[in-house]
């Protein structure tokens, strides 16, 4: 007993666990900061937010995320099946091209949709050319109505993702029997494909329903009360930071028990595979009509999620190309790519330690730990940046001392000038999007060939990298372009952390929708698209050559 | 043993090479407060993202030598950025557009008062703060926006009357979280006082076409689409529209014409967008400058060339479009009251159920 004990307690104590906890501990700083105004004593405006403001609030919020969780599983999952499980005119095009739609920023989608559909857009435009009049309101993005659309045309590639990944490297046996055993396709999705998948859709949507909860461009411009508008309305309406700070806090820690409550409803199961070799899902070929609807299906979400917002664009953007196209641009996306290079490199080294230390655990402590690390995403953009902001600018007070030692007189500010800071912030917020990606990739792959390499004496690191990072690395890279596509269309970090004179494509597309001119938006947003696009058009080249 | 090593060092080594990268970019664009004689600077924190703004800003360096350093972002948390940064803090300039949020910032206590008879001379004293610590760039008219076909001019008359029942069904506005909207109901509840305020809001809701939803434009075109026959919103936003490079856009704008309310009253509500000299400024003589430059004759005659908002300095020179629209009677409410009332409204909205 004594000795397992030391075991185990020499089997942790390692690098991995000490990088994995003060790493942690570092992320957590803003994010306790945060958590720590729930137990700060209300101000006066809080009682105005409870009466007025809350119930109205969490049942749109609760709505909005429950039907966008909803259609973007059904359009995810069954999008990564039918691209996992069947073989038809086109698939290794749609394959990857099924991802783009998050090369879109949803605000941007917001704006163009409702331009597009609006009474000066081409769609009513061509209407009333053809002498047909359209009803006001009929094909508007109307408040809910849109933000679902919206959000679940944007954002269903995660789940997609992360769900077509795990079916491809571990639905095979599964499939097979299901259909030697005579099922229908249709029940065969239903009674095998969403169980099986459940960790990896599960942590695709998170992603989406994180997302959709934190933000606040489209939302706000449909006019609907979620969470994060009222945070922001209790910020910049009533001038009530510590309330704002409040609601957030109150937010997270909901976020974080409706996490527990899923963990412990799938306690008793066990996804990782059974048998010890690894049945790769061999694509069984459409023909006739299953083919056509096959086809359509996965054309029919392109276009709407990718190819018809971007096309508008690229008029609006033929348009004003003159008037707001400089030489910057190329800076521009320089900067962009630059700093979530960075960001993402941090955050997937970062997720592979913590999420490797923690299966080796496997208790509640390293659980909440797990969650933890990935609250920074719950929380609104504006809101951990104001966090983040003062730890650094704490860092450099306690560091002026040393600045003094180079020359630099009264205390300036040097860490909170420089990217590191924003970097920073893209670490604690998009820790969640690497994260889940890796630990899926754990959970499927299960601890089986590690404990058979540890048990012949290989030590963990050895073993990480000879056994468990080749097992993973599919997942890994899903992960890093996750990450990298989410930080180019971010907004309400850099907005507030960057260093002076830094602009990025976010920024300057901002720069104009904020001031709804959306046709010279188009030019910078077109730029984030291309950039995002083309970043998944190279990490699924690496992909292909990993998965050799 | 060796291998142990390899992830924290592989992490430290980009976090490194993260910290370098970051220096770097500070060396590059950020001059330290150790090398002020260096090169000569102003740094800038905008929450006008216009990019007229930009353009005056890089003439401001070819003409003067000094480099204007800048980052956008949102007033507020701008000012709680400076808040943050204390006398530590790099900006010297802020700017923002909405006379509540520029009396917030000085409430903050993150301005300082301007000196400089330049500035007194081009901006007439109601558009500069009491103490001088904004100077006004800008204003801007919140507006009735109409139906040219379906109402005429001769019945708009007042905000208040758009609360009477005569316009059930028909008005049109944007949500109770744009600033532009909170800013015309403190200005209501200074004139009118809390409970006719209060009423008021309740009627514009109870007459509302439409859910509140999307920004200025949208307001109008849903005009043009026959949603509703009346809108509030800001003049510049129907001046961007007419001159907008999609031609559908100035098709809509051309059917709506512009009222300018409470012209028999206490007059049509104007907002001002404004800059200030920050608490901690360390180059405090180039941000004079800057101020100076920015509400010159010729920056004035820019600003509203491009952007169709009224100039504060009285010798620009108006656009055509400006000019249509003829002199019209403003509110002499006090930009501060605007800030001070500001919460009050909000609450008021919510309560009411504007959205």
């Amino acid at each position: 007993m004594k000795s397992t004990i030391r075991r185990r307690i020499n089997s942790l104590t390692n690098g991995w666990l000490i990088v994995s906890l003060v790493g942690a501990t570092v992320l957590l700083l803003p994010v306790f900061a945060i958590l720590f105004s729930v137990f700060s004593a209300p101000s006066e405006n809080w009682q105005h937010i409870k009466e007025y403001l809350l119930a109205d609030t969490i049942g749109q919020t609760l709505l909005l995320v429950t039907l966008t969780g909803l259609f973007a599983t059904l359009i995810g999952v069954g999008l990564a099946w039918l691209v996992a499980a069947y073989q038809f005119p086109g698939k290794r095009f749609f394959r990857w091209a099924l991802v783009l739609p998050l090369a879109v920023p949803p605000y941007i989608a917001a704006y163009t949709y409702s331009t597009m559909l609006s009474y000066t857009g081409i769609v009513q435009t061509t209407l009333r050319n053809l002498g047909v009049t359209v009803t006001p309101g009929l094909i508007d993005l109307l408040s809910m109505r849109g933000a679902v659309f919206i959000f679940t045309m944007f954002l269903f590639p995660y789940v997609y993702l992360i769900t077509r990944s795990f079916l491809e490297r571990q639905s095979g046996s599964y499939l097979e029997n299901a259909r030697l055993l005579g099922r229908k396709p249709l029940a065969i999705f239903f009674r095998v494909v969403l169980p099986i998948s459940r960790p990896a859709i599960i942590g695709g949507v998170s992603l989406v329903v994180f997302e959709v909860i934190s933000d606040y461009g489209v939302t706000s411009y449909f006019g609907i009360n979620t969470f994060s508008t009222a945070i922001f309305q209790t910020w910049f309406g009533m001038y009530d930071l510590s309330a704002a700070v409040r609601l957030a806090a109150w937010l997270m820690v909901g976020l974080i028990g409706f996490f527990l409550i899923e963990r412990l409803l799938r306690r008793q199961q066990r996804y990782s595979t059974s048998t010890g070799k690894l049945n790769p899902l061999v694509p069984k070929r459409l023909r006739g009509w299953r083919s056509v609807l096959a086809v359509l299906f996965c054309s029919g979400v392109f276009l709407i999620a990718f190819l018809i917002p971007v096309v508008q664009l690229v008029q609006w953007a033929m348009w004003s190309f003159q008037d707001v196209w400089h030489a910057e641009f190329l800076q521009l996306a320089t900067n962009t790519v630059l700093v979530a290079l960075m960001a993402t490199a941090v955050i997937m080294v970062f997720a592979v330690i913590v999420a490797n230390v923690i299966r080796m655990q496997r208790n509640g402590f390293s659980f909440t730990l797990s969650k933890l690390v990935t609250a920074g995403y719950s929380i609104p953009g504006a809101i951990l940046a104001i966090g983040v902001l003062s730890l650094f600018i704490w860092l450099d007070r306690v560091l002026a001392p040393v600045y003094a030692q180079f020359g630099m007189v009264e205390a300036p500010l040097v860490l909170s000038l420089s990217l590191v800071m924003l970097v920073f912030a893209y670490v604690v917020r998009f820790m969640a999007t690497g994260y889940n990606a890796v630990e899926s990739g754990f959970e499927k792959s299960g601890t089986k060939y590690t404990e058979a390499s540890r048990m012949l004496g290989h030590g963990l690191t050895s073993t990480f990298l000879k056994v468990d990072l080749p097992l993973i690395k599919g997942a890994v890279l899903s992960g890093a372009i996750l990450t990298f596509v989410e930080i180019i269309k971010e907004l309400p970090l850099v907005l507030l952390l960057r260093p002076f004179n830094f602009e990025t494509l976010a920024t300057k597309t901002y720069q104009y929708a904020s001031d709804e001119r959306i046709v010279e938006a188009a030019v910078p947003a077109l730029c984030i698209i291309l950039a995002s696009s083309l970043s998944v058009a190279v990490f699924h080249q690496i992909g292909k050559r990993v998965e050799r | 043993m060796k291998r142990y090593k390899l992830i924290p060092t592989l992490l430290a080594g980009v976090m490194a090479a993260g910290l370098l990268a970051g220096c770097g970019t500070k060396e590059e664009t950020t001059p330290a407060d150790s090398e002020p004689k260096k090169e000569q600077i102003v740094n800038v924190y905008t929450a006008r993202n216009y990019e007229v703004d930009g353009v005056l800003y890089k003439q401001f360096t070819d003409e003067t030598g000094i480099k204007v350093n800048v980052v956008e972002g949102k007033a507020e948390e701008l000012i709680e950025r400076m808040k943050r940064e204390g006398q530590s803090s790099s900006a010297d300039l802020f700017v923002t557009v909405d006379g509540g949020v520029l009396n917030n910032a000085k409430e903050a206590g993150v301005l300082q008062k301007v000196e400089s008879k330049v500035i007194d001379e081009q901006v007439p004293a109601h558009l500069r703060d009491t103490d001088n610590q904004w100077i006004g760039l800008s204003t801007r008219a919140r507006v009735i926006v109409y139906s040219k076909d379906r109402v005429k001019p001769e019945q708009l008359s007042t905000y208040e009357d758009l609360a009477t029942d005569k316009w059930k069904g028909k008005v049109l506005v944007r949500s109770s979280t744009s600033l532009y909207n909170q800013s015309l109901v403190a200005s209501l509840i200074e004139l009118n006082g809390e409970q006719k305020t209060e009423e008021w809001a309740k009627g514009i809701t109870a007459n509302l076409a439409r859910n509140p939803e999307g920004g200025d434009r949208d307001q109008a075109k849903a005009i043009a689409a026959g949603v509703g026959d009346v809108a509030i919103m800001n003049t510049y936003y129907f001046g961007a529209m007419l001159n907008s490079k999609d031609q559908e856009e100035v098709k809509a704008a051309q059917q709506l014409g512009v009222f300018f309310p409470n012209q028999d009253t206490n007059g049509t509500h104007v907002n001002i967008s404004g800059m200030g000299l920050t608490k901690h400024s360390k180059n405090k003589e180039n941000a004079v400058k800057l101020i100076e430059f920015m509400t010159s004759e010729k920056s004035q005659t820019t600003i509203t060339q491009a952007n169709y908002e009224f100039p504060v300095n009285a010798k620009a020179d108006r656009p055509e479009l400006l000019k249509t629209w003829g002199d019209f009677k403003a509110q002499k409410v006090d930009f501060a009251k605007l800030g001070t009332y500001n919460k009050q409204a909000l609450l008021m909205m919510t309560k009411v159920g504007w959205k």
